[in-house]
């Protein structure tokens, strides 16, 4: 014999059926004849927003963790000669320079703490935030790690103007704009020098050190003064996706999660 | 889907990514085919340091088996590497004994040792001792049974004294 529970839905009368989909408050107009109408305009809206809110949280939640997060696994993914895989892990100045980067967003209104975080949000979107701030953060440190050159002097020159900058903004009026807009040209700027122009005098000749060095000298001796790593040219273009994504990530990031996401 | 499932979803997404970066970063795989590779050993890695914390690690008995078959028959090099994956966390005394007094066996020499390899014999003897302090050796086939007389040996090599230039060494026998 069939328990109560075995009966399929479909075979229940109407009002035993289990009710699947989403709730929406509204009333039922019945017409003259005694028939349901069609759904009035305000209800399809409010589907259409939920569906939107729906597809926006999905945006926020699980598509910027998955911008910033590659950017972190890029920022420091080099090719070598032979287009090997090389991880550099980030200096103690990339992370430094992520900390002021971050305390910018905050001074500029990029991201506003209190719309973050608060004890009237439930603990699962406090926390939620909290990995998407921490995944910034990650990307942040891989960004420098991406453009400040390795090591030798180029890294303490182009080191030092990053420091200077930022040190410089944080103590400046800024709105969200220009934020994006200096740190787009900051960026910008180092990406050129360290993915075009040093990448250019250390680019790989394909040749034995000695017929480098007397093909041209000059080339080879600023390359051992300047102590650059070679790297394939594939860097250059991980490297263009890697800055391109964390800017498009910035784009996304809203100032505030609670209503009316800016 | 509800926001709060979504939150969800994504602090779980968001870990699983991040652990993968993690990952890539302390394995740095040279390709693509390096990192299912780096994978495999380190989760192996991982299943060791889990049983360590949960107290069933065991040493593999078919490696240590295949260890002991290769040692009896003075392939010191392949005995040292079956006892390695035999104990690849360096726990048991037993083990370490062992690998310790392959590097003796194939050090010695009638006229000279090797320095290298007896050095190496008493880092490895010296793991033994915290292991298990009072550790015996119960092979009949070794003529040092504990860490002490293994470790006396081991120096004794790799020091010049007086005693190296006495005839009577070419006859003596290896322990």
């Amino acid at each position: 014999m069939k328990t109560e529970s075995s009966i399929p839905d479909s075979l229940r009368p109407p009002e035993e059926r289990a009710i699947t989909g989403e709730l929406v408050d509204a009333e039922i107009s019945v017409t003259s004849d005694g028939s349901v109408a069609a759904l009035s305009t305000d209800v399809i809206e409010t589907i259409d927003r939920t569906k939107r809110s729906s597809q926006s949280s999905v945006l926020f939640y699980i598509g910027l963790p998955a911008i910033f997060l590659t950017v972190t696994l890029l920022g420091g993914m080099r090719l070598g000669i032979e287009n090997v895989f090389v991880f550099l892990k980030p200096s103690l100045f990339c992370l430094i320079a992520a900390t002021i980067l971050l305390i910018l967003f905050f001074r500029a209104g990029l991201i506003v703490l209190d719309g973050w975080f608060s004890e009237d949000f439930p603990a699962a979107k406090n926390a939620a935030n909290g990995s998407i701030l921490l995944t910034l953060f990650a990307a942040a440190t891989q960004l420098f790690n991406s453009l400040l050159p390795e090591r030798g002097l180029p890294f303490w020159i182009v080191g030092f103007c990053f420091f200077w900058t930022l040190w410089n903004n944080l103590f400046a009026d800024f709105d969200t704009k220009r934020l994006l807009r200096s740190l787009g040209a900051l960026f910008g700027l180092a990406f050129i020098v360290k993915y075009i122009l040093l990448a250019y005098i250390s680019e790989p000749t394909g040749k034995s050190w000695i017929i480098s060095v007397l093909e041209n000298p000059v080339q080879e001796a600023t390359v051992a003064l300047l102590d650059l790593p070679r790297f394939s040219a594939g860097t250059g273009y991980l490297q263009f996706f890697a800055v391109g994504l964390f800017l498009l990530g910035l784009f996304l990031l809203p100032a505030r999660t609670n209503s009316g996401r800016a | 889907m509800k926001e709060k499932h979504i939150q969800i979803i994504g602090i779980a997404f968001t870990a699983i990514y991040a652990l993968f970066v993690v990952f890539l970063y302390a394995a740095e795989p040279k390709s693509l085919e390096d990192i299912s590779l780096k994978a495999r050993s380190t989760m192996e890695s991982a299943a060791t340091k889990g049983q360590i914390i949960t107290g069933t690690y065991e040493v593999d008995a078919a490696k240590f088996a295949e260890g002991l078959r290769a040692f009896n028959a003075d392939n010191f090099v392949a005995a040292r590497d079956a006892f390695e994956r035999a104990d690849p966390e360096k726990r048991d005394a037993k083990t370490q004994f062992y690998i310790a007094y392959t590097f003796y066996r194939q050090g010695w020499g009638r006229l000279s040792n090797d320095d290298e390899l007896f050095k190496q014999g008493i880092a490895a003897v010296d793991r033994v001792t915290p292991l298990d302090r009072d550790f015996r050796s119960d092979d009949p086939g070794l003529k040092m049974h504990t860490p002490a007389e293994l470790r006396y040996e081991l120096e004794e090599g790799t020091r010049i004294t007086a005693d190296d230039f006495n005839p009577l060494r070419l006859i003596r026998e290896r322990k």
